[in-house]
């Protein structure tokens, strides 16, 4: 099975915070990958650095595409934004498109199929900034999946959710795997990421564990993700808030 | 009536004036959407302001101390002033990690201070100050209409270009980066766009008042429209508009033509902010 994405010694720091720590990972391709780890791990800083926005001080991070789809943490659109949900789900094609290439009937079936498989499409002409907060990661999510891309990085995308949107995101992220896609997914979701997922991949800063759930998902590999931050009840394993100063 | 606002743009210096304001109001009304859709009023400010020790660099290379400024020049040490102002404030934001609106203060008030530092260097220069601060659109000769033209149709261009790229990064960097946009560079290019306009616009309704042809316009477009494309058309009519309207209230009140200008512009906002169904 071919890789498609590759960290390593990856070390990224903000000043002198650091974020990221000589993560070594080969990440195969058509899985779904739950990143696991408590805030400031640097799942978010891993995805940042495969899309380039921020500059390791030692390693490197390739990828085995250009069709990367990433769903930041959290989208802070201003409320007056001068876009209705069909626009800013189409502008998930534009990356394939010239800068003044037309939308072609594909590109327009495309946006419909996302817009419909994240149940958007009654709130087409209405203004991103008019939403609710879970009607705005569906649209989110909608531009993403118009993407039509081949690696899709989505960061914590069940916050802010209600739960029938969460089902239709997991249905979707099954589909995509399915398609040969490969999807990773910062969670904080424990019991889910461990059932959900084919891979399992826990950061704390550094690499603690990355392989199928049957192998990373024991209490030591968590105990060490979580800093000891994790609490059993009853069956489930539980994180307790944790976070590290100044790392995303 | 007819003669109440025909008569006035009979002489040739109210054609010129009447035509440089139509141009700079296009071209800020249009620059203005990024700026309102972006929330980077303050950031527009800076540029506005950060212009001053520009001028006042060229005033002292071309003229000396004393003795009449290069006006060419002039536009270009604006032009540098105001980019180096964006420029720095990025700069600041990027290394200290700052939020954006104190990073943007600290480079705001930088450049107002060397610019007053700069013009105290410079012998008489406190009514080239007023024509900085206050605009001196009664006075555009036909030379700079055209460079105003120019100027506005390279911003014009430029945004019809890269109007992809811009909306993208103004959406949110993080999802341009992962579409393949350059989100720095793309960035620069649009804070040189607002630069320009602010040039452009400063030199018909003055440094204090192009914010508000930048400002005003677009909000009262944003009050109405829910798309870009449709906000910009707005925005661009209602700046062009507040133009000639302004000029005639300043002709007939005997008030000072830049000033009126915003005023028009921050009347239309206010009439749509009031009249529009609150939704």
């Amino acid at each position: 099975m071919s890789t498609i994405l590759t960290a390593r010694d990856l070390t990224v720091r903000y000043g002198d915070v650091v974020a990221l720590e000589a993560v070594d990972v080969e990440v195969p391709r058509g899985t779904s990958i739950a990143v696991l780890g408590p805030n400031g791990s640097g799942k978010s800083t891993l995805f940042a650095a495969a899309v380039g926005l921020n500059t390791p001080v030692a390693g490197e991070i390739t990828l085995g595409t250009d069709r990367i789809a990433y769903l930041p943490q959290q989208v802070a659109v201003e409320p007056m934004f001068p876009a209705t949900v069909r626009d800013v789900v189409a502008m998930g094609r534009w990356g394939a498109l010239g800068w003044r290439q037309r939308l072609s009937d594909r590109d327009r079936e495309l946006v419909a199929q996302a817009m419909h498989a994240l149940a958007v499409d009654h709130l087409a002409v209405r203004r991103l900034g008019e939403l609710s907060g879970g009607q705005r990661q569906r649209a989110l999510l909608a531009q993403v999946a118009a993407q039509d891309a081949e690696l899709l990085l989505l960061d914590e995308p069940f916050t802010g959710v209600d739960r029938p949107t969460e089902e239709t995101v997991r249905t979707l992220i099954g589909t995509w795997r399915d398609e040969g896609r490969t999807v990773m997914v910062a969670t904080h979701d424990l019991a889910r990421a461990a059932r959900d997922y084919d891979l399992i991949l826990a950061l704390n800063r550094r690499l603690i564990a990355f392989g199928p759930a049957a192998e990373t998902c024991t209490e030591e590999v968590l105990a060490a993700t979580f800093a000891g931050h994790v609490a059993r009840v009853g069956g489930l394993l539980i994180e307790t808030e944790h976070r590290h100063p100044g790392a995303g | 009536m007819e003669s109440l606002l025909l008569d006035p743009f009979e002489a040739d210096f109210m054609q010129n004036a009447a035509l440089a304001a139509i141009l700079v109001g296009v071209l800020c009304g249009t620059v203005g959407c990024f700026v309102v859709m972006r929330g980077t009023a303050l950031l527009a400010e800076s540029v506005a302001h950060g212009v001053l020790p520009g001028v006042a660099a060229a005033v002292l290379l071309t003229a000396g101390t004393s003795g009449d400024p290069h006006k060419a020049a002039i536009l270009c040490g604006a032009l540098a002033g105001g980019v180096l102002t964006a420029a720095g404030s990025a700069m600041i934001l990027r290394r200290t990690r700052l939020r954006e609106d104190t990073a943007t203060a600290v480079m705001f008030v930088f450049m107002l201070a060397l610019g007053v530092v700069l013009i105290s260097r410079v012998d008489g220069f406190a009514v080239d100050l007023t024509s900085f601060l206050f605009g001196d659109v009664l006075s555009v000769p036909d030379w700079e209409v055209a460079l105003t033209a120019g100027l506005a149709a390279v911003v014009l261009v430029t945004l019809w270009a890269l109007y992809r790229p811009f909306v993208l990064v103004s959406f949110d960097r993080r999802r341009a980066a992962s579409l393949g946009v350059p989100v720095e560079r793309t960035e620069l290019a649009l804070m040189v766009l607002l630069a320009v306009a602010v040039v452009v616009g400063f030199t018909v309704v003055g440094a204090l008042l192009v914010l508000g042809l930048l400002i005003a316009p677009p909000a009262a477009a944003a009050l109405l429209t829910k798309r870009l494309p449709s906000m910009m058309a707005v925005s661009a009519l209602i700046a062009a508009a507040s133009g000639p309207l302004g000029l005639l209230v300043s002709w007939h009140f005997e008030v000072a033509a830049g000033a009126s200008i915003v005023l028009v512009a921050l009347a239309a906002f206010a009439v749509i902010a009031v009249l529009r169904p609150v939704r």
